[in-house]
């Protein structure tokens, strides 16, 4: 069964100092994959190079099919609008409210009207349990608050087509999560994770997730990739990933400072 | 050679200012083509003609004012001395609907929405809200960068000629203030020495003035590089390169028309 | 009715307010430059490492775009004399000595200023605004420096020489260039349009009264905005904006108040 979505031996390098080095990873339809890793070892370039944020210096790399590194403007518009991306800064506008910010991929994507953007905008945020805030500007707004109504912009970006009238948009196919819990507190991030299963569980999203939480790799991943110098070290249940006997992928899951790692800089 | 320094200073500043111009000519390109044809959000744009409006409208209206009552005060006693009462308001006037009312206006505003709309832009970009606009598959020139350029350039024309009205009655006033020149003189010197076509002038300046501190405004916003320090350096490179640009386009416009 | 009365009690409160923390920024900087000058006397002085800095940042980098802009500028304003004259009355032996008069007291002082409020006031507003909101400004005061005394006062006094000295350039190149554009486009006798006789000590005094003036004005305003940047990238953006408005502003009522007063002073005789 090939991969829905797949990294084909990339590389990458900034300014000279290479990051990735013959990255290969399959994720498969439905499943919520982890990458983690140390920081800095390329996890969020990774997930950015899928949506032609990053590009690569060599490699390939596929989705549903149809290779996606390549892509011209036009084209990567169609892919982010199957492909959706949560940033680590939640980046939303502050200028608008949160109902007009999720109401605003949909104004575009299916020339809704500003009134009727603004009720289907209002149904996502319910589905993040976030309606009551519909209409609070992000500054008013917590971090793990913030973080939920990036999630239900993102739900809210739809794929080419005709939509059925009436009907609530099938969102993306595939969400990229870039460090989603890190800096919220523990009651936050929980539910965070369990948004995230829920979307999988529910809405048959496919999950990329960047962390470096351990709590949610253990709670929500159904498979884990872990980065280590610019590839990938280890890709394993969570349940197997606890029980390696690789003591580099030890070191990591409890934590330790010193060890079999090669941290540069440190 | 002594004088190595000296040139390859020129040369670093020459490559910079190269780079600087190409990437706002491929910004002109890219605003024009999402031009034709037209769909820009209409939400933005007017809201950004809201902003920009309120924003600009008392300084320039102060500035234009002082503006004006200056250039009576340069000429009018020349003018009065050779008893010339009567073109008093030729030589205010002039002066300010082809120049100083469309360069003067211009600066205030580049000063005011262009350096403004720069910290925007840039700060927008640095907290990654430009890309999280890419990444929801909405083109960031469409939707911010097209609404704000036609937005800047409306606004200038309008204060422009709102600004040349208010300039000439504040050349009135200080006549009248201050070179007991009556203002029914003024007035018919006005009318009377002042062609159309020299308010047109002014006015055809302002349009290619608005479009160079739009573009160049928005272009510094969106490359900014670095956090706050960035933002600060991205609004002094964009107000320097409007104000050079619009001494620029004036040399040429005024030589181009006649 | 009573609420729109309120909000602009508020607006001309705050206005006031404003004004007086600025001249508060005005009268410290000339508190520390006379501290930086008996220190000096003291023999306790700083190392002049900073002014000559300033001195550099803002004199030498601006050269070339006030030659450039003012050479530009120059040349318009000629042209555009000379097309009038040629419409009324083709007589164009006034136009130099006239030009020269009004570049030297009005134009001359005025444009650098103003390129220099851009330049070199969003210049200052950025640099002190980033500053502050990184928290630098903070941790000079922890270290026993008047941020005024580190901050403004060199960039104060490079902005008055500079401007000065800049305005001077100025004056030489609009100068320069009117009378080639006079004597290129309208074939205006090189050496009837560069006639000194108008030019009196009175306008050399107001050039210079001018320049002092508004390079002082410039980094007062500039740095007053950038202390008072808060928030991060947003702040300094602001702030940035804000002293390229409020210089520029500052220029042109300094300009017309100068302007009127000589008026008053020399009795009406520009």
């Amino acid at each position: 069964m090939s991969a829905f979505v797949e990294w084909r031996d990339v590389h990458k390098a900034f300014d000279g100092k290479p990051v990735l080095r013959g990255l290969s990873l399959g994720v498969a339809k439905g499943e919520v994959l982890f990458v983690i890793g140390t920081s800095g070892v390329g996890k969020s370039v990774t997930i950015k190079q899928l949506i032609g944020l990053v590009p690569i210096d060599r490699g390939e790399i596929w989705f549903d099919g149809q290779r996606v590194d390549r892509l011209r403007e036009r084209e990567l518009y169609a892919l982010r609008r199957r492909i959706g991306m949560v940033f680590q800064s939640s980046t939303l506008f502050d200028a608008m409210t949160l109902a007009e910010n999720v109401a605003l991929p949909l104004r575009k994507h299916k020339q809704l009207r500003h009134a009727a953007a603004l009720v289907e905008a209002r149904a996502l945020l319910e589905r993040v349990h976030m309606a009551e805030y519909a209409d609070r500007h992000p500054a008013e707004l917590s971090d793990g608050m913030r973080k939920r109504a990036a999630i239900a912009r993102t739900l809210a970006v739809c794929p080419a087509g005709p939509a059925a009238p009436g009907q609530l948009h099938s969102g993306p196919e595939v969400v990229l999560f870039d460090e989603p819990t890190t800096g919220l507190d523990p009651v936050s991030a929980r539910r965070i994770d369990r948004l995230i299963r829920e979307l999988a569980d529910e809405l048959g999203v496919t999950a990329i997730v960047v962390s470096h939480d351990p709590t949610s790799v253990f709670g929500i991943a159904d498979r884990v990739a872990m980065l280590y110098q610019g590839v990938v070290h280890a890709l394993a249940t969570p349940a197997e990933l606890r029980a390696s006997p690789d003591p580099i992928v030890q070191q990591f899951i409890t934590g330790q400072s010193t060890g079999a790692m090669e941290t540069p800089g440190f | 050679m002594i004088l190595d320094p000296v040139f390859e200073a020129l040369g670093a500043a020459a490559l910079r200012i190269a780079q600087e111009v190409g990437g706002i000519v491929v910004m002109t390109a890219q605003v024009v083509r999402a031009l034709v044809p037209p769909r820009i959000d209409r939400r933005e744009l007017v809201k950004q003609l809201y902003k920009m409006g309120n924003r600009s409208v008392p300084i320039v209206v102060l500035t234009a004012f002082f503006a004006g009552g200056l250039m009576t005060l340069q000429t009018g006693p020349f003018v009065k001395k050779l008893g010339a009462t009567a073109l008093a308001g030729w030589g205010a006037g002039y002066a300010v609907l082809r120049e100083i009312g469309p360069i003067l206006i211009a600066l205030m505003f580049s000063g005011r929405v262009g350096a403004n709309n720069t910290a925007e832009l840039a700060t927008m970009t640095v907290t990654e809200q430009l890309d999280g606009l890419r990444a929801l598959a909405i083109d960031p020139v469409r939707f911010l960068i097209v609404p704000r350029v036609i937005a800047m350039l409306v606004m200038l024309v309008a204060l422009t000629v709102i600004g040349d009205l208010v300039a000439l009655t504040g050349a009135s006033v200080v006549g009248r203030a201050m070179l007991d020149i009556e203002w029914s003189t003024m007035f018919h010197s006005f009318a009377d020495n002042l062609r159309p076509y020299d308010f047109l002038h002014g006015v055809y300046k302002s349009i290619a003035f608005g479009g160079a501190i739009a573009v160049s405004s928005c272009y510094f916003g969106v490359t900014v590089r670095g956090g706050a320090v960035g933002v600060g350096r991205a609004v002094n490179a964009a107000v320097v390169a409007a104000a050079t640009s619009i001494m620029l386009l004036d040399f040429f416009l005024t030589y181009l028309t006649g | 009715m009573s609420q729109r009365i309120a909000n602009i009690g508020e607006a001309v409160v705050s206005a006031a307010r404003a004004a007086a923390e600025l001249w508060m920024v005005y009268i410290s900087t000339l508190a520390g430059i006379w501290r930086a000058i008996t220190r000096r006397k003291a023999g306790r002085g700083r190392p002049k490492g900073e002014l000559v800095r300033q001195l550099h940042a803002i004199g030498n980098r601006s050269l070339i775009f006030i030659v450039v802009t003012l050479g530009f500028i120059g040349m318009v304003m000629t042209y555009e004399a000379c097309l009038q004259l040629s419409r009324v009355t083709g007589d164009y032996s006034q136009v130099g000595p006239q030009y020269i008069r009004l570049v030297i007291s009005d134009f001359g002082p005025t444009l650098t200023a103003m390129m220099l409020a851009t330049r070199v006031g969003a210049g200052i507003a950025a640099e002190i605004g980033s500053m502050k909101v990184t928290e630098q400004v903070d941790a000079l005061r922890m270290s026993g420096v008047l941020p005024i005394d580190y901050l403004i006062v060199p960039r104060f006094i490079a902005s008055v020489v500079m401007t000065l000295l800049l305005s001077t350039v100025a004056c030489l190149v609009m100068y320069g260039a009117g009378g080639l554009t006079a004597h290129y486009s309208f074939g205006v006798n090189l050496n009837l349009f560069f006639d000194v006789q108008l030019v009196r000590m009175r306008h050399v005094v107001m050039m210079i009264v001018k320049a002092v003036s508004y390079g002082a004005a410039i980094p007062v305003v500039a740095g007053f905005c950038g202390l008072r940047a808060r928030g991060s990238s947003e702040g300094v953006g602001w702030a940035t904006t804000a002293a390229v408005i409020g210089s520029s502003f500052a220029v042109i009522v300094l300009d017309f108040a100068i302007s009127a007063a000589a008026l008053f002073v020399t009795g009406g005789d520009l």
